[in-house]
């Protein structure tokens, strides 16, 4: 298959959906289903069961085992019950639950493997035509009875434990089902121009008893362990993004970014009570335009092209030239090339091997990037470029704060507003051409192993895009208190 | 497996500005030594895993701090989730030596109710030449507060492996004996996934591998 299946997403029709619980009403959607290779019934993995499952989480599907058959894919209510639990992790999901997100997508990749479920393009068909349920099956975490819910409390618990880790907006970055997860920035965007003017979302990240960071540094613990225990029965070196990103001391640099949030929070807060009423409201109506700014808006990624290396570092070099900090983006440059060259390799691969003998497929395996080797190489790099975009924030807010020069709080917030979308425009990018290079190199790969790594990568780059813009609202406090002090 | 490690300590290295911080824990991490380096900026991380006794690995997690007065402010909310720190002075500015009193002083003042062990470092001992803190002097100031003292250069790769492995030696001994604790939202030491020694979780496993097969 060559590039002509622009749509990644579509490469599974619905109609082969194999579970026999065929949704009929899946005629109407628009889409214009790509034919390829049927979806694998079951998705059972012994070897990721055994080594993936984390003990705690065995702990909790412990009691349900006695439950006869709890994976059986043939099972209709399965499907019904997936499509509910779907709806129901998806719809309580806010941006920020999304950033716990790898704890997602396991619990998907898990539920997957151990329930036979439907591919995540059917799923994503599947919460596109029944968008009116949404409201209602939302309010219930809890799936309806049936003999198939049992395997699902099990995710549920898990996945319920998350949520209730991090705030819950009401709005969703998911609701649009997987495949709007093609267009992850804009929808993202949408979850926050709506649901919050910027202000109150931080407030209540700050408010919570965990923090953002502490909730990736236990899901990155999580993952350490599992890790563990999968070198020890020797499986597949699967990119973990919670290590990566930690690797690139993406965690340590949200940590810090948050103390500083935190700080700044405390002295805005006390320098205002100390103030007299009219001085307050004078000091407010000040700050307003300055949370304006931290209302992302909508921004539309359609007309958006590839940019060379050169746009990019230069459009990033002048938003920073504009918040006049000492800091260079050079990593944050540095890992964006590395990432296209290693995407122009496998492409330029592909394209050999393809021009030479697409018949043999054993010398060409040799040569030809897999696309399990895709999917890690991707994985490395949002979670580097993410990484990297937590340090120029941290680094930007330490210099807000203890810097040298004098610039209005407005402008930094407008400059850092706009380098926040250039990154997720940038990740967005990223995550729709490795899975355009992941459907074109995998055309032969059976959809059951090529579907769980497209959806890992637009998981992935939606977290990313999460954790960059929960990075910038750590922004607004530090630039109030840097304009309070400006004025007195 | 890189991800196996038995304890992840965290280190703060302090010190005055130009002292030669960053280059010595760039020297630790990447094996390197940059020749000029921007001063740093608030605070830069840095890991590494270090081998204690064979098979033992402890994962450092290395909190860079700007000696320039200005991010002072910054450095002190750092000393509360640290266990161990580097204090380090170049023995060629007396004047960094002086202030060693002042940035212990700070430290203690900071990091209640916890402890950090710290290690004296006499750095750029390359510069014998230049030399204006004598060994002995080091030695006696270092004795006094109960640290260790030891010289090191980033440039000729002298001492640096042994200032960081001798301080993550003896905080593990005081983990050992249990009087450096794990405690709940303290990050100072954190226990890692080590699959020789937890042995429930490794029987675990196993059986649950027996029975698939």
């Amino acid at each position: 298959m060559s590039g002509e299946n622009e749509n990644t997403m579509d490469n599974t029709s619905p109609q082969e959906s194999p579970d026999g619980a065929e949704p009929t009403g899946l005629d109407s959607v628009e889409k214009v289903p790509v034919v390829s290779e049927p979806v694998a019934v079951t998705r059972k993995r012994p070897e990721s069961k055994s080594n993936s499952v984390s003990m705690e989480e065995e702990e909790e599907k412990a009691p349900e085992k006695k439950d006869p058959e709890p994976s059986e894919p043939k099972s209709p209510s399965g499907w019904g019950s997936w499509g509910n639990w779907g709806k129901s992790l998806i719809s309580t999901a806010s941006a920020t639950v999304a950033t716990v997100g790898h704890g997602i997508s396991t619990a998907i990749e898990k539920a997957e493997s151990t329930l036979g479920v439907p591919s995540p393009v059917e799923l994503s068909f599947r919460s596109n035509v029944e968008p009116t349920e949404d409201a209602n099956a939302s309010d219930s975490p809890a799936v309806p009875g049936g003999e198939s819910s049992s395997p699902m409390a099990g995710a549920l618990g898990f996945l319920s434990s998350i949520s209730t880790a991090v705030q819950s907006t009401g709005k969703t970055v998911l609701t649009g089902g997987l495949d709007a997860l093609e267009f992850i920035g804009k929808k993202t965007m949408d979850v926050i121009a709506e649901g919050d003017p910027g202000f109150k979302k931080t407030k209540g990240l700050m408010n919570r008893n965990s923090t953002l960071s502490q909730v990736l540094r236990e899901a990155k613990e999580r993952e350490e362990q599992r890790v563990g225990s999968a070198a020890e029965t020797q499986t597949h070196g699967k990119a973990h993004y919670g290590l990566l990103f930690d690797e690139h001391q993406g965690l340590a640099h949200l940590e810090a970014l948050e103390l500083l949030s935190k700080e700044s929070e405390a002295k805005v807060k006390s320098i205002l009570s100390a103030q007299p009423g009219e001085k307050v409201v004078e000091l407010k109506t000040e700050l307003e335009p300055l949370k304006e700014t931290f209302s992302l808006e909508e921004f539309d990624d359609d007309d958006e092209v590839e940019k060379g290396d050169e746009d990019f570092s230069q459009e990033i070099a002048s938003l920073f030239a504009s918040l006049q900090i000492t800091v260079r983006p050079d990593k944050l440059t540095r890992a964006r090339k590395a990432a296209y060259i290693w995407m122009t390799e496998v492409e330029a691969k592909g394209m050999e091997e393809n021009a030479e003998e697409p018949e043999t497929e054993t010398s060409g395996k040799k040569k030809k990037a897999t696309v399990e080797e895709i999917h890690d190489l991707a994985i490395h790099s949002l979670a580097e470029l993410t990484a990297c975009s937590m340090e120029l924030f941290h680094k930007s807010a330490t210099l807000i704060l203890h810097g040298e020069t004098q610039v209005p709080a407005v402008s930094r917030g407008k400059a850092l507003s706009q380098m926040t979308i250039t990154l997720c425009k940038e990740l967005s990018l990223l995550s729709k051409k490795v899975t355009t290079l992941l459907t074109t190199t995998g055309a032969l790969e059976k959809s059951d192993v090529l579907n769980p790594l497209i959806t890992g990568v637009f998981l992935e780059a939606s977290n990313s895009a999460s954790y960059i813009q929960d990075a910038f609202q750590l922004l607004l406090p530090v630039l109030e208190i840097s304009h309070i002090q400006s004025q007195t | 497996m890189e991800a196996i490690w038995l304890y992840q300590f965290r280190l703060i290295v302090i010190g005055d500005s130009t002292v030669g911080k960053s280059c010595l824990i760039r020297r630790f991490t990447e094996g390197r030594f940059a020749q000029v380096s921007d001063p740093t900026v608030g605070v830069d991380f840095f890991s590494r895993l270090v081998e204690i006794e064979p098979g033992k690995r402890i994962k450092l997690q290395i909190w860079d701090t700007a000696g320039q007065e200005r991010f002072r402010s910054i450095t002190r909310a750092y000393y509360r989730n640290s266990v161990g720190g580097l204090l380090l002075f170049d023995i060629t500015n007396r004047r960094s030596f002086q202030n060693v009193h002042e940035w212990l002083e700070e430290a203690k003042a900071h990091v209640q109710p916890y402890q950090i062990v710290f290690v004296l470092v006499g750095h750029k001992c390359d510069l014998d030449t230049q030399r204006q803190v004598t060994r002995h002097e080091a030695d006696k100031l270092a004795t006094a507060y109960g640290m260790r003292y030891i010289e090191t250069s980033a440039r000729d790769a002298i001492n640096v492996e042994k200032a960081f492995t001798d301080l993550t030696r003896d905080i593990y001994e005081l983990v050992r004996k249990g009087e450096i604790n794990i405690q709940e939202g303290w990050e100072g030491v954190k226990s890692g996934f080590v699959p020789n020694v937890v042995h429930s979780s490794e029987e675990v496993i196993k059986s649950d591998r027996r029975c698939l097969c």
